[in-house]
């Protein structure tokens, strides 16, 4: 564990930030810088988020130094305390400090959100849900307290699965996972805030959710009957979510269903820890969450940054000028979030469903949730790659060209680049129990990753080989044919002079019109159609106007100018209100 | 003129000519205008254009398919990418008939006849029973060559390559049959006023092996569950003055054949085939069973063993005429006025102009693979719509 000394820097910079800005936003890349060197001191399992946050803090700091300036000089200061929450979070000891982080962080990013407001609904959403995350996670805590015997309020083992339920429940709210995620907020949220805010929110601010279950989870007995709970909403959140992007107009909420997804991935293999039931299979389940959720931050920074460097929220947006560097950047970390190689995603994808297909074989009965998990997210993977590529064409490549590099597309490439480097230096970050080699075939010890139930190993994959193959090949093959002969033709209509084009609504309207009963189209701001599922709002709306009428009837029929009924109400609603207190 | 009389607009629309509205035994010279409602183009939508220099297509036409993506808002039918200016007046009848043949040459015999029907109206000419017959010969063997070709489009837009070869070698056996019948192929320089040269001797046992072969591909077609999946609801048609096997497709008992006496079918217990469908199933079936049905009528035409040459002093006639068959495709109707054996006013509206509104309005709400299934089950020819007749 690393020391509350490394949480002053981040203060130092928030201070900053009021000054000056751009001064504020170098400080909290150092101050991130600090702590991830700090984190190696004495590394533990816990300290990768550590590792996974700060990165993106720097990169997300990095690029808000040219960016945001329309924002005014309050985006600085809560973009840092937003930091500094996550950072008490990361270094809370207890469930008390935890909840501190946890409040500061959201109530800066309400402040965030509200900063790009086109309506008052995002920030509210945004608080809503956030306060019903809190109330959870309090929940937890006072049951974890009691178990104790009022005790301690430490993260301390206990004897009962119920806090972790609890706790399991208030993050999910704030990752935005199914049942929470039919409400869209997260998307609504993250996508109505300025770029690097939704970069350091959709990356971050939920890797704590994760980093608060995994925390708790270490300290709790494991429920097998809860962990293929966790293990179908992870997957129904996948699910949903990467359709929900594929079909979505506006290109940072996609980039929030697409952090949903990950969230679903990450929690799915939270869950097969919990059904696991063999040591090697646990900490197999343990490297995944830590390397899908490096792979998911950063990437998902790389698309926000990128989509931010773009300038552009609705695809159709006329965007500012994209560079061939922003375009390199993007289409890596869309490569990454599409689980492809060589980049960190697709090792993560590669070891998420190797997880899936060894529990499987090897957890009798649960295999068939095992394999039924490991399905979906192929699907839903699949799914993710087309809402990626969405995002890439409609942000990058259907946008004027500019010349030179700007800072943001440096910060966009430098995340691409990234990428591929962690990749190359997977094999570094997973442990020995899991790394092998073939040196019949000239894969040294070390080389390769392999995925494990026992001894025997399951699958495996080299890293470095398969980057070393791609880049041998590709240059062999630019040294012996050069650069290709290509000659631009213009595009075949038909013969005609026309000069419509394909619109990103139109990429995604064959799932819209396969899936019209869940997705039910509405409009969106300046007349852009929107595909979303409003069945949540269309209940809550139905709910209130209920109630409402209820309330009005019984108001007009009963105590109207009646101070006789007024006041048995305000005994019966006294006594109900206590007995619900007494109960919970 | 002995089938249409001028008067008040009544019973179905037909369509309209330079100078007339032409209507179900009347036409009237104020012309009806076709209302057609521009669609509401929401911001999503885009114009998905298709043609007229592509794949797929067998003719040069341009389609502006209004999509929101993959499904299909509004599509609209430009033929005139090639547009062909034929000019008929201030010729002679048989010079002008040439032409008149040489429009669709699938069609050439319904053109041919057609046309010829408005002119023998325009001059009272009573043509012999014989030719009649021959007429309605020519006419059914061209609707089963028709037919062949509209089944065989549909059988490659499923990707169906040995229906398509095997549909397209016996089309081609039709083709041979009918150039051993008269001459040409497509029916070219066959028929005169009052004369045909088409021989229905033995034409009947030629068609026999055709029609057996024909058997065996349609039911093979018919116990695809891919094929009949992609006809099946797709493109349903409720246009009220839909045309041809598009009306039939869709229970609307409209056939020239049994409406006006044009052509004496009457005589040969000729009955539409409907069914109520309305899809491109629907119109598969009808076009199916008319082969047979044409089959049938031409096996009960008897072949005469001379039909008497009659020759005219047309150099002495005149006189306005209208005439209106059913062309494979739908009723087709010609208006002429004759001075002095010289076409001097012509009016030709065709089926693809009805079939083409039809289609349009059985495409919303249809999605992009289902177009070929659809555009090609309407039998639209192009060659009709991109003329300009004067």
């Amino acid at each position: 564990m690393i020391s509350w000394l490394f949480l002053a820097p981040f203060a130092v910079s928030v201070a900053v930030s009021i000054w000056n800005r751009k001064a504020g936003y170098v400080a909290l890349a150092v101050s991130s810088a600090i702590i991830l060197a700090g984190s190696f001191i004495h590394f533990d399992y816990i300290d990768s988020f550590v590792v996974i946050a700060s990165l993106v803090w720097i990169f997300s700091s990095w690029f808000s130094v040219s960016y945001g300036e329309k924002y005014g000089r309050w985006l600085a200061p809560m973009f840092g305390s937003t930091i500094f929450g996550m950072v008490v979070i990361l270094l809370s000891r207890n469930y008390l400090e935890f909840l501190a982080g946890w409040e500061t962080m959201s109530i800066s990013s309400y402040v965030l959100i509200a900063m790009n407001r086109k309506n008052d609904y995002p920030p509210f959403v945004f608080m809503a849900f956030s306060e019903l995350s809190t109330v959870l996670i309090v929940a937890g805590a006072i049951y974890s307290f009691y178990l104790t015997g009022g005790t301690t309020i430490a993260f301390t083992k206990v004897d009962s699965v119920i806090p972790l339920v609890l706790f399991t429940l208030g993050a999910l709210v704030k990752m935005g996972m199914v049942p929470f995620m039919i409400s869209e907020w997260l998307p609504i949220a993250h996508g109505n805030a300025p770029a690097n805010g939704s970069a350091i929110l959709s990356a971050t601010m939920t890797l704590m959710g994760v980093f608060g279950i995994v925390r708790l989870m270490l300290l709790s007995p494991l429920s097998q009957v809860f962990g293929v709970i966790v293990i179908a909403i992870g997957v129904l959140s996948v699910i949903f979510a990467s359709l929900f992007a594929y079909v979505s107009e506006h290109a940072k909420m996609l980039a929030g269903f697409s952090t949903i997804e990950n969230n679903g991935a990450i929690l799915a293999a939270i869950g097969f820890y919990m059904i696991a039931q063999t040591a090697i299979l646990r900490d197999f389940s343990l490297v995944v969450i830590v390397i899908f959720s490096l792979s998911h931050s950063l990437s998902k920074t790389g698309l926000f940054l990128g989509i931010g460097a773009s300038g552009k929220e609705h695809f159709l947006d006329e965007g500012l000028s994209s560079s061939r560097f922003s375009r390199i950047g993007e289409v890596l970390s869309t490569a990454s979030l599409s689980g492809l190689f060589p980049t960190i995603g697709g090792l993560g994808t590669w070891m998420i469903l190797e997880m899936f297909f060894m529990g499987a074989s090897f957890l009798g009965y649960l295999g068939i949730v095992s394999i039924i998990a490991g399905s979906l997210i192929a699907i839903g993977e699949g799914f993710a790659t087309a809402a990626m590529m969405k995002a890439f064409v409609f942000t990058q490549l259907r946008n004027g060209k500019a010349r030179g590099m700007k800072n943001e597309h440096a910060v966009v490439f430098s995340i691409g680049v990234i990428l591929i480097l962690l990749f190359i230096l997977s094999p570094l970050f997973v442990g020995p129990e899991f790394l092998g080699g073939l040196p019949s075939v000239f894969v040294f010890n070390g080389f390769t990753i392999q995925s494990r139930f026992a001894a025997a190993d399951f699958g495996l994959v080299s890293p470095d080989y398969v980057f070393g193959l791609l880049a041998v090949f590709s240059l062999a093959t630019y040294a012996i044919f050069r650069k290709p002969d290509t000659r631009s033709v213009p595009v075949w209509r038909g013969g005609r002079e026309f000069t419509e084009d394909y619109t990103p609504y139109a990429f995604s309207n064959n799932i819209r019109l396969m899936l019209k009963k869940i997705l039910r189209p509405g409009i969106g701001e300046r007349s852009q159609y929107m595909a979303i599922s409003d069945g949540f709002w269309a209940f809550m709306i139905i709910l209130t106007r209920s109630y409402r009428k209820v309330a009005k009837g019984f108001t007009l029929g009963f105590m109207n100018s009646s101070i006789r009924w007024y006041m048995i109400y305000m005994i019966l609603a006294f006594m109900i209100v206590l007995l619900l207190a007494i109960l919970i | 003129m002995y089938w249409y009389e001028e008067g008040k607009p009544d019973g179905r629309f037909i369509g309209n000519t330079k100078k007339y509205s032409i209507y179900g035994s009347h036409y009237n010279s104020t012309i009806e205008v076709v209302h057609e409602k521009p669609p509401e183009r929401k911001p999503e939508e885009f114009i998905f254009a298709y043609g007229p220099s592509t794949g797929g297509l067998m003719e040069s036409v341009g389609l502006d398919i209004l999509t929101p993506g993959e499904k299909i808002t509004s599509i609209s039918v430009d033929p005139t990418y090639k547009l062909r200016k034929i000019k008929v007046t201030g010729m002679g009848i048989q010079d002008a008939l040439l032409r008149i043949e040489r429009i669709n040459g699938f069609h050439s015999a319904s053109h041919a006849i057609c046309f010829l029907r408005a002119v023998e109206d325009a001059l009272q000419i009573e043509v012999p029973e014989e030719v009649q017959f021959n007429r309605i010969a020519q006419i059914e063997a061209e609707r089963i060559r028709s037919h062949l070709l509209v089944i065989q489009k549909l059988a490659e837009s499923a990707g169906f390559g040995v229906p398509v070869n095997q549909l397209s070698m016996i089309r081609e056996k039709v083709s041979r049959i009918i150039g051993t019948q008269c001459g040409h192929r497509y029916f070219f320089a066959v028929n005169e006023i009052g004369k045909s040269r088409f021989m229905i001797d033995k034409l009947q046992e030629k068609l026999l092996e055709v029609i057996g072969e024909f058997r065996m591909i349609s039911e093979g077609l018919m116990e695809s569950k891919l094929f009949l999946n992609r006809l099946q609801n797709n493109g349903i048609n409720r246009d009220p003055e839909s045309t041809g096997p598009a009306a039939r497709g869709a229970g609307i008992r409209h056939d020239a054949r049994n409406e006006l006496p044009v052509l004496p079918y009457e005589q040969l217990d000729y009955f539409p085939i409907v069914r109520d469908e309305g899809d491109a199933f629907s119109r598969f079936m009808i076009r199916s069973d008319e082969i047979f049905q044409s089959y049938d009528i031409i096996k009960n035409i008897h072949a005469s063993k001379s039909i008497e040459r009659l020759d005219y002093d047309l150099q002495k006639m005149g006189g306005t005429g209208m005439a209106r068959i059913e062309s494979p495709s739908g009723d087709l109707f010609y208006s002429v006025e004759i001075e002095k054996g010289n076409v001097v006013d012509i009016g030709m509206i065709s089926p693809s102009w009805r079939n083409v509104l039809s289609f349009r309005r059985s495409m919303e709400g249809n999605i992009f693979t289902d177009f070929h299934f659809n555009w090609e089950s309407f039998g639209i020819w192009i060659s009709e719509l991109g003329v300009d007749l004067s």
